[in-house]
């Protein structure tokens, strides 16, 4: 593990926050419209990336 | 869902439409947050602290222009962090009044300026309020020549808050400060409810004293705050020590002895100033806030029986309502009783109303989405015609 995964946990938890705001922006129904969809999607793609790196390193 | 051990994860504002009157306005920005997650440990902030050694010095991360910038939010001179608004006044009254003095705050005062002026034995007189519950400049003068016959002086120190926690009304701090000055009283502007979700003129306004709240409406982490004032009494308030102590012949730098040396030194200043590009940017939107708690009012007016006990319209966000006439009286007969109302929100998604409260109670729509009013009004609405009230459209 180095530098670059260190910065891929705190991207990945910033990712989630991300995630956490869109969540208290909707509630209480969480009736996500396409546009939120479509933010949500491409932080969760970016989730995946950053997880992938970590994946990576602990290889 | 547990954090660890015995402590709950808490998700009110993930799961419901978070109401509660002293909240909103702290709840954290996105860029808050993940400054909470890269912060969080204990002197977080003083990793780059050098000569002179102190918070409002530090530049990496960039301390020193924050308090810069603080200042400049409200207008005034020179800014400091504080552990929260009451921080603030305790630091004003620790610098300003001595056992005896008469001190000034309005029958609409926050407890926690009782405390700082009990804490320095000073003698508390009130600037009554009208019968709407608004404090005047008329009443402040008279109260003030009152006291002056009193004591055979003027006053000490005037606390003014500029919205009060009970009815969330707007009161004439302007005119109030002008007859204050007129007597030779500095006045210290309690802006816990406004500064940080409206525009605050500190010089406009006439302040010697402007006091935020971070958590309360500055959207930072608890206890956090600022105390911001002119050059005029910054010396006086923000002095540093001049002790030498005795054995060891030590001094202490520049530290201030009314901050008790540095204030916020981790992850509660971080979230503040993490927040404050947004705050910065929120206060010019307080017009917007407004409406959407105009919708809410407007609904709950709606129900039969219901009144609204702040000023109307309304000038905040922050309301006090009466329904004494309407769901306390569903509250009579209902099998949950005083509950029913609390479940029926919580129903609904929505939380921050105390359980059991019926009949007289706040509520705070800061920081909603227009759909989130919307849903809200709604709510109200329906309950009310779920349990048989007359509700106008």
């Amino acid at each position: 593990m180095s530098k670059r995964a260190i910065d891929a946990v705190f991207e990945g938890l910033f990712l989630l926050t991300d995630i956490r705001v869109m969540l208290r922006e909707t509630a209480p129904q969480h009736a996500l419209d396409e546009s939120q969809r479509e933010k949500v999607r491409s932080l969760l793609d970016a989730l995946e990336k950053e997880v992938a790196v970590l994946r990576e390193e602990l290889a | 869902m547990k954090c660890t051990g015995t402590i709950d994860v808490r998700d009110v504002d993930e799961s419901s439409i978070n109401i509660d009157p002293i909240q909103v306005g702290g709840r954290l920005t996105p860029d808050a947050m993940k400054a909470m997650i890269a912060y969080g440990d204990g002197y977080s902030v003083c990793d780059q602290c050098r000569k002179p050694f102190r918070l409002d010095y530090i530049n990496t991360p960039p301390i020193a222009q924050f308090h810069r910038d603080l200042a400049s939010f409200v207008n005034m001179e020179i800014a400091r962090v504080v552990p929260g608004a009451r921080r603030g006044f305790q630091a004003v009254a620790d610098a300003f009044i001595s056992p005896g003095d008469p001190v000034l705050i309005t029958a609409l005062s926050h407890y926690t300026e009782v405390l700082a002026i009990e804490g320095r034995g000073g003698v508390i007189r009130e600037i009554p309020k009208t019968g709407s519950n608004i404090i005047t400049s008329e009443l402040a003068a008279q109260k003030i020549e009152e006291v002056t016959r009193e004591f055979h002086r003027s006053p000490t120190l005037l606390f003014l808050d500029h919205f009060d926690y009970q009815y969330g009304n707007r009161h004439d701090v302007a005119g109030i400060i002008r007859v204050a000055h007129q007597y030779d009283i500095p006045v210290l502007y309690n802006g816990a409810y406004s500064v940080g979700i409206m525009p605050v003129d500190g010089k406009k306004i006439g302040a010697d004293f402007v006091v935020g709240s971070g958590h309360k409406s500055m959207a930072a982490p608890a206890p956090s705050g600022m105390l911001a004032t002119t050059s005029e009494w910054a010396g006086r308030v923000f002095r540093t020590t001049g002790v030498t102590t005795d054995v060891t012949k030590r001094t202490f730098g520049i530290k201030e002895i009314g901050m008790m040396g540095c204030t916020l030194m981790g992850v509660t200043l971080m979230g503040m100033m993490a927040s404050f590009p947004h705050v910065r940017e929120r206060v010019t939107h307080w017009e917007e806030e407004l409406a959407n708690g105009r919708k809410v009012v407007d609904a709950l007016m709606s129900i039969e029986g219901t009144v609204i006990k702040s000023e109307y319209p309304r000038n905040h966000t922050l309301t006090r309502v009466d329904t004494t006439g309407s769901f306390d009286r569903v509250a009579q007969v209902h099998k949950k009783r005083g509950f029913f109302f609390s479940s029926a929100l919580k129903g609904k998604g929505i939380a921050g109303i105390i359980p059991g409260a019926t009949k007289v109670w706040k509520f705070n729509t800061y920081g909603m989405t227009d759909s989130q009013a919307e849903y809200l009004a709604t709510a109200f609405r329906d309950i009310g015609r779920e349990n048989g009230l007359a509700v106008t459209d």
